[in-house]
Formats: C-alpha cells, structure tokens, sequence
C-alpha cells in the first residue's frame, strides 16, 4: 500500500501558496518519510520558474501535477499581525483529492499547515477511511476561539477542520470527496439547510457537512485527526531558530502580544505573509 | 508605583508565555502517547496500561481483542510485545515530559522560556 502527502497551491497575486507548499512538503516529508505530491496550475508553475524556486519543488514533490486553476470569486480577509488585505481564496478543487491522488493512502493538508513532528505517522493505518481534523486547537487557549469556530453556523453541525485530512483511495473515500464537490455545487442550497454564511466557499463547512451526511446525519466517534494546533493570523511568526519556531501571540486581540515558542509539533500558521517572510529559515529545515 | 506596574506588567506577560509552553508541551506529549496498532488506535495511559498488564498476569497472551479510542476491536496478537512497546512508550515519554516540564518550571523570563 503506498502512502503519501498531497499538497494543493494555486498562487494568487498576494500569496505564494507554491513556496508555501514548497515548506509544507519539505518538512512533511522530511518528518513523516513518505513522498510528498503537488496540485497546482500551469501559471503557478510559471511562478515557481520565474521565482527560481522550481528546483525545490522538483527535489521535494514526487509528483507535480497541474489541473485547470479552479474559477472562484472567493476572497478572503488574511491579517498579517496588525495589518490585513482581502485576498483571492483559490481553493474549490479539494474534492478533486481522491481522484488525482497517486496514493493508496494520502494525507490532504493546507500549504500553510507545518508537519514537525511525526505523529501523524501513527494514523497511516488506522481501518478508517476518511478522517478529518476534530477542531481547532488555537495555539494560546480556547478564549480566542468561538462557537462559530466549533460548529459550522449558529444551528449547525461540528465544524472538522480540514487543514489535515487522511483518507483511502476507494470507494467510500470516493464517495465522501463527490458529496464535497455535490455541497461545492449547491453551496447555497446547503446553507439554507445548515444556516450558514454562503458568501465565501470554505472548505471546513464542506468536508464538514460532508461527514455529518454520510455519518447519517448524525455526529459520531468514528475517528478523526488530532485538533489542529493554530496560531491565528493576528499571530506572527517571529522567528525559526534551529527546529523552534517562535510566535508572537496577539492573545486578546488588542494588538497585546505575547511570546510564545513550538518545536516536535506540528502547526497550523494562518499568517501566510509572515511564514513568506521566513522563507530561507525554513527551507533551512527541509 | 511605575516601576511597580512596570514589575507586575511584565510578570503578567511571563504567564501567558508560560501557560502557552505548558500546553503546547502537553499536547506535544499527547500526541507521543498516541499509539497506531493494527488498524487501531491507542492512547497510552494508566488504564490502557494496567489492563493490558493485568490480562497478561491473568496468561492471556495471545489472540487478545482490545478496544481503541474509536472503540473498535483490534486485534492483538501478542499481548506481551504490545505491553513491552506500550511501557517503553510511556516511560521514554513521560520522562522527556518531565525534564521538560522543569525547564519551563525553572525558566524565570520569557527569554529563556522561549528558548527551551
């Protein structure tokens, strides 16, 4: 059975998923020892050439491979610390994972999701076919995070998270990743039904109500992945010294921060540009 | 009285740094104890540990069904190996757990927690 990680990055004028994905793979695999993919478009391969950071990704992806970039109108607000823009969200072709993935066994994470560790690794063989991040485990503590953070509106169903998501190559696993693209389709109809915000498409509620469908429309404990360890994208990343990453922690949103430093776990870091800046530290870890 | 607030200031921010390495390191342990057997899913603690020690003291050895955290039955073939990994497990971590527990406990300034 192979097993190994995929990747999706599609660069917007902002943003540099594909470097992103670049330290995402590089770590992951370095950490997990399996093979690490890349789904991506030809403009943002033309990105990587022009940015000469192509030969990283030829060293760390086993496989690049380029799909139509997925039309969206998804914008996003992203801070960086104090500061922030709205953003293009390119991100609506995850339900594409099952059919594209070269694997038997895959873990689908974000490109700004940082394996450290190799715990993870504990998961390859769980009898589960698909299985999503439980929730959001906010670097600092539960006061930063909300209702709406744990569940996918005011009245809906518990909010996974799938920045890390495992799954099988087979039939069920087919299934799961069709509803995905079935609730993409009829995103508003569904959030008639699950009474949430239908303005921007994410991905979280998708996988989310995904489950809770093929659950039979019920929450269960049949498995997930661990919480995903956050720091939101008020926090910044300060710096990388040796394997510690160190944060400053805007722990009451009031632009008050706090230090705080992570090594031996892996992290979700929201703040792309201040992981962007971190770039030649990071690639130092790979 | 400035220099007072000044003191209680910086002691206030030393605590959320401390309480953020001290739960950053929990889950870090957590995650170590975290255990993929079989298809299954085992997190190593006390009463994982002293059931599995207690089925072997009673000689079942062999062929044994455990329950995971999804409360699926595994598979155990060899119940003396599974207990010899789960303590090697618990004891390598639970020890790294402690000497880092009193790094963080003995670093008196946000500098040196921080650089553990």
């Amino acid at each position: 059975m192979t097993r190994g990680i995929l990747i999706y990055a599609h660069n917007n004028r902002t943003v540099d998923y594909a470097l992103m994905a670049i330290i995402s793979g590089g770590l992951a695999k370095k950490n997990l020892q399996v093979p690490v993919s890349l789904i991506t478009d030809i403009s943002t391969v033309e990105w990587m050439k022009e940015s000469n950071i192509f030969n990283h990704a030829t060293d760390i992806f086993e496989h690049i491979i380029t799909v139509d970039r997925p039309a969206t109108a998804n914008q996003r607000h992203l801070n960086d610390g104090q500061t922030g823009q709205m953003v293009p969200f390119i991100n609506t072709n995850r339900n594409t994972a099952c059919d594209l993935t070269p694997y038997d066994r895959t873990l689908l994470i974000d490109s700004d999701f940082f394996v450290l560790s190799n715990s993870l690794g504990e998961y390859w063989d769980i009898d589960i076919d698909v299985m999503l991040g439980d929730a959001i485990n906010d670097i600092y503590n539960d006061s930063r995070t909300g209702y709406l953070d744990r569940h996918v509106s005011d009245t809906g169903v518990k909010m996974y998270w799938a920045t890390t998501v495992m799954f099988s190559k087979n039939s069920n696993a087919k299934l799961f990743f069709d509803t995905v693209n079935y609730i993409k389709e009829n995103y508003s109809q569904f959030a008639d039904v699950f009474r949430f915000d239908p303005r921007q498409f994410r991905n979280d509620i998708a996988f989310s109500i995904a489950k809770h469908i093929l659950d039979g429309y019920r929450q269960t404990d049949i498995g997930s992945l661990p919480p995903v360890l956050s720091a939101l994208d008020k926090d910044i990343l300060h710096g990388v010294n040796g394997n510690t990453l160190t944060f400053l922690v805007d722990y009451k949103f009031t632009n008050s921060y706090c230090a705080a430093a992570i090594s031996d776990i892996d992290v979700h870091i929201m703040n792309k540009q201040s992981v962007i800046r971190h770039k030649q530290a990071l690639l130092e870890l790979i | 009285m400035d220099q007072q607030l000044k003191a209680a200031l910086d002691f206030s921010n030393y605590q959320q740094t401390f309480s953020i390495q001290k739960k950053v390191l929990k889950e870090r342990i957590t995650a170590k104890l975290t255990y993929g057997f079989n298809g299954g899913l085992f997190r190593i603690d006390r009463n994982l540990l002293t059931f599995v020690d207690m089925l072997c003291a009673k000689g079942r050895t062999s062929g044994v069904v455990l329950l995971d955290v999804n409360e699926n039955p595994i598979l155990v073939d060899d119940l003396e190996a599974f207990r010899e990994e789960l303590f090697q497990r618990y004891f390598e971590v639970t020890n790294e757990y402690f000497d880092q527990y009193q790094k963080i406990k003995k670093s008196r300034s946000v500098e040196k927690l921080i650089s553990q």
